[in-house]
């Protein structure tokens, strides 16, 4: 297994810059997810390690060495593809040994490989059949099968489970984990699923416009949000972001308004909106706001919407003022649309954003 | 089932032309075949012979040296334009300048009329007149004219050659569709797992490419055995029967010396080997359908 490091990579296509001074590393063993929306430089970038791309600018090393000039098949990199990419007119067996092949190993060997991953990944029974013969979950642990055999450096992977049904993908996503757990390998994965970054990544990279918007642990990300980009992408429903100025006077010497309502902030708080320098963006998720029936100090008005009830938790759209946004009740508590709440923040999970910059505050 | 009788209203117009059209010549084709008929257009005068005319047309030596050049013809015609046309769609389906004019070229064959290709290929070959000829011996190649349609031994080469040269760009078309069509992940998940480019070639190329080189083959076999514009103008089956073929014999027994019942029995024995090969053809999708 191996590190990767990427140093001020750059890849464009014609005017458009795909992917824009991305530096990147990762360590030995780990997990990390390449997640952003379509368009936000994860493939390319993915492409690019495994050498199917060529960057315009910058370096790729793997394991210390410059691969910028080396052939995909001389990276010592295994890849799983979105559609699996499985030779259609191949058996299982052989598709597995194909890598192998390719790079000349004995015949024992390559079976004795190509039984050991059989055996680790349940597909023993397949070996015989063509790709179209297996469902979707079979082919997919015969692409994880194929990479696993080279016993590669590092795995690259190009959202391997989206085309899976959603049961499956759960499923998936965990056997995915503990195929990480127990062969300590180097994954780098792409995803435009956060939760799939969330659930199964050591650190997730989340990109927008070619750029790295955050590197860090899902917990961080999902609790440090680095910008409002950020923290609107990770966590569904995604966080409420609410434009608001800042103001001054009241009991606690200042605090934020927005249309029709106005927030005392703590002085902690309030230090830190002061120094945006245009409008703020409160940034609050679903899971941080509680709900009165009656007005109380410190609370704010809002009119409930719709009611979304998903089984362990109901979902709440919101009128405050002049913006929408979604807060969260347990099942029990029952309320209805076009009824009266009184709002309070948790002070202590509220995130402020520069409404210019949109950088956290 | 009650409710289906529309749709027999519905596709009766076009029953009713192909029974017009199809059915009724093969039957009377099949009919005619039976009889002696005089060699005039008196067909009330025919006898029945039985299986009489059959066993004339499978006992001739004529017969059997134009079998010999049907196969030849065919399947020399077959391969070469595979072969040529499949070569010609790989170069195309690589980007470069002036692909869009290069395949327009090289599409000319294709789709000027035959039976003008034939003409104009009948004067480029000449052995006194013709360019070709002309060129081998302004360039030292050879002393005295090349005879190409006059010379039993080179006639069914230079058909197929031009033959050749008419219907390769068919196969480059249906070539270069199929080419479009290799999935571009499985190409790169190959060049990934080590595979150079003849490797790619050969294990993801070529088996994707079976389905449009089975039926280009078997529509190019078809077309071919049935043949008969470029012989027929070209050399009318001479010198001396050496670029006869079934088609050009059947023609000529039926409108050249008016045998309408022999011309019938050979043409049903054509048939016959047509729908074989027919049977083979739709066997060989269906099969490949259901497997895939």
């Amino acid at each position: 297994m191996a590190e990767v490091r990427l140093a001020n990579v750059r890849k464009g296509y014609g005017e458009a810059l795909a992917v824009d001074d991305l530096s990147l590393s990762i360590a030995d063993g780990e997990f990390v997810a390449l997640v952003g929306p379509s368009g936000c430089g994860k493939t390319t970038t993915l492409n690019m390690i495994a050498g199917l791309l060529e960057p315009d600018g910058g370096d790729i090393l793997i394991d210390g060495r410059r691969v910028n000039d080396l052939d995909p098949k001389d990276r010592d990199i295994a890849m799983v593809f979105q559609n699996y990419a499985l030779y259609p007119n191949k058996s299982v067996r052989k598709n597995l040994a194909f890598p192998l092949q390719m790079r000349g190993l004995a015949r024992a060997e390559i079976a004795r490989r190509v039984d050991e991953a059989a055996r680790m990944l349940d597909i023993g029974h397949l070996l015989e059949r063509r790709p179209r013969e297996l469902s979707g979950g079979q082919q997919q642990r015969v692409a994880l099968g194929r990479a696993l055999v080279r016993e590669p450096k590092v795995f690259l992977m190009d959202e391997p489970l989206s085309n899976l049904d959603a049961k499956l993908r759960v499923q998936m996503r965990s056997e995915l984990k503990r195929f990480h757990q127990d062969l300590k390998a180097t994954i780098v994965y792409v995803t435009h699923d956060q939760l799939e970054a969330m659930t199964m990544a050591d650190r997730m990279a989340v990109m927008q416009g070619g750029k790295l918007q955050q590197y860090d642990t899902p917990e961080r990300v999902y609790a440090h949000p680095a910008n409002a980009f950020v923290a609107s992408f990770v966590g569904s429903p995604a966080m409420n972001l609410i434009p608001v100025r800042v103001t001054d006077g009241g009991v606690a010497g200042g605090g934020v308004a927005g249309g029709g309502w106005a927030l005392d902030l703590p002085p902690e708080l309030l230090a830190r909106a002061r120094q945006a320098r245009g409008g703020v963006l409160l940034g609050i998720r679903h899971g941080a706001i509680r709900l009165l029936p009656s007005a109380a100090p410190g609370t704010v008005a809002a009119e409930v919407l719709t009611v979304e009830p998903t089984g362990d938790i109901t979902f709440l759209n919101l009128r405050l003022g002049d913006t929408d946004l979604v807060a969260s009740v347990p099942p029990e508590q029952l309320i209805a649309a076009g009824q009266r709440l009184w709002l309070t923040f948790d002070m202590a999970r509220l995130h402020l954003f520069d409404a210019t910059s949109e950088r956290a505050l | 089932m009650v409710r289906h009788r529309a749709d027999y209203l519905y596709v009766a117009p076009a029953v009713l032309v192909m029974v017009l059209v199809i059915a009724y010549p093969v039957w009377f084709t099949f009919y005619l075949s039976m009889f002696s008929t005089p060699p005039n257009l008196a067909l009330e005068d025919k006898i029945f012979v039985g299986l009489d005319n059959y066993a004339r047309i499978l006992g001739a030596d004529s017969v059997h040296e134009a079998s010999l050049n049907t196969l030849v013809w065919t399947v020399a015609s077959t391969a070469l334009a595979f072969v040529l046309g499949f070569g010609a769609a790989l170069a195309l389906n690589r980007p470069f300048r002036g692909r869009g004019l290069l395949r327009g070229i090289l599409l000319v064959p294709y789709v000027i009329s035959a039976v003008a290709a034939a003409y104009v290929w009948r004067w480029l070959l000449h052995s006194d007149l013709g360019v070709l000829s002309a060129l081998a011996m302004a360039t030292g190649l050879r002393s005295q004219p090349f005879n190409f349609l006059d010379n039993t031994d080179t006639v069914l080469a230079s058909l197929i050659m031009v033959n050749v040269w008419k219907e390769f760009p068919f196969v480059m078309i249906m070539m270069l569709a199929g080419l479009q069509t290799v999935p571009d992940q499985l190409l790169r998940a190959a060049q990934v797992d080590g595979a150079g480019p003849w490797q790619r070639f050969w294990h993801i190329t070529v088996p994707h490419l079976g389905n449009v080189s089975l039926v280009t083959v078997l529509l190019l076999l078809a077309a071919n055995f049935n043949g008969f514009t470029i012989p027929w103008v070209m050399t009318g089956g001479g010198p001396a029967g050496a670029s006869e073929i079934w088609i050009t014999q059947i023609y000529q027994l039926a409108f050249g010396r008016i045998r309408f019942g022999l011309a019938s029995a050979y043409s049903v024995i054509l048939f016959a080997v047509m729908m074989t090969m027919g049977y083979f053809y739709v066997r060989a999708l269906v099969g490949r359908d259901r497997a895939s």
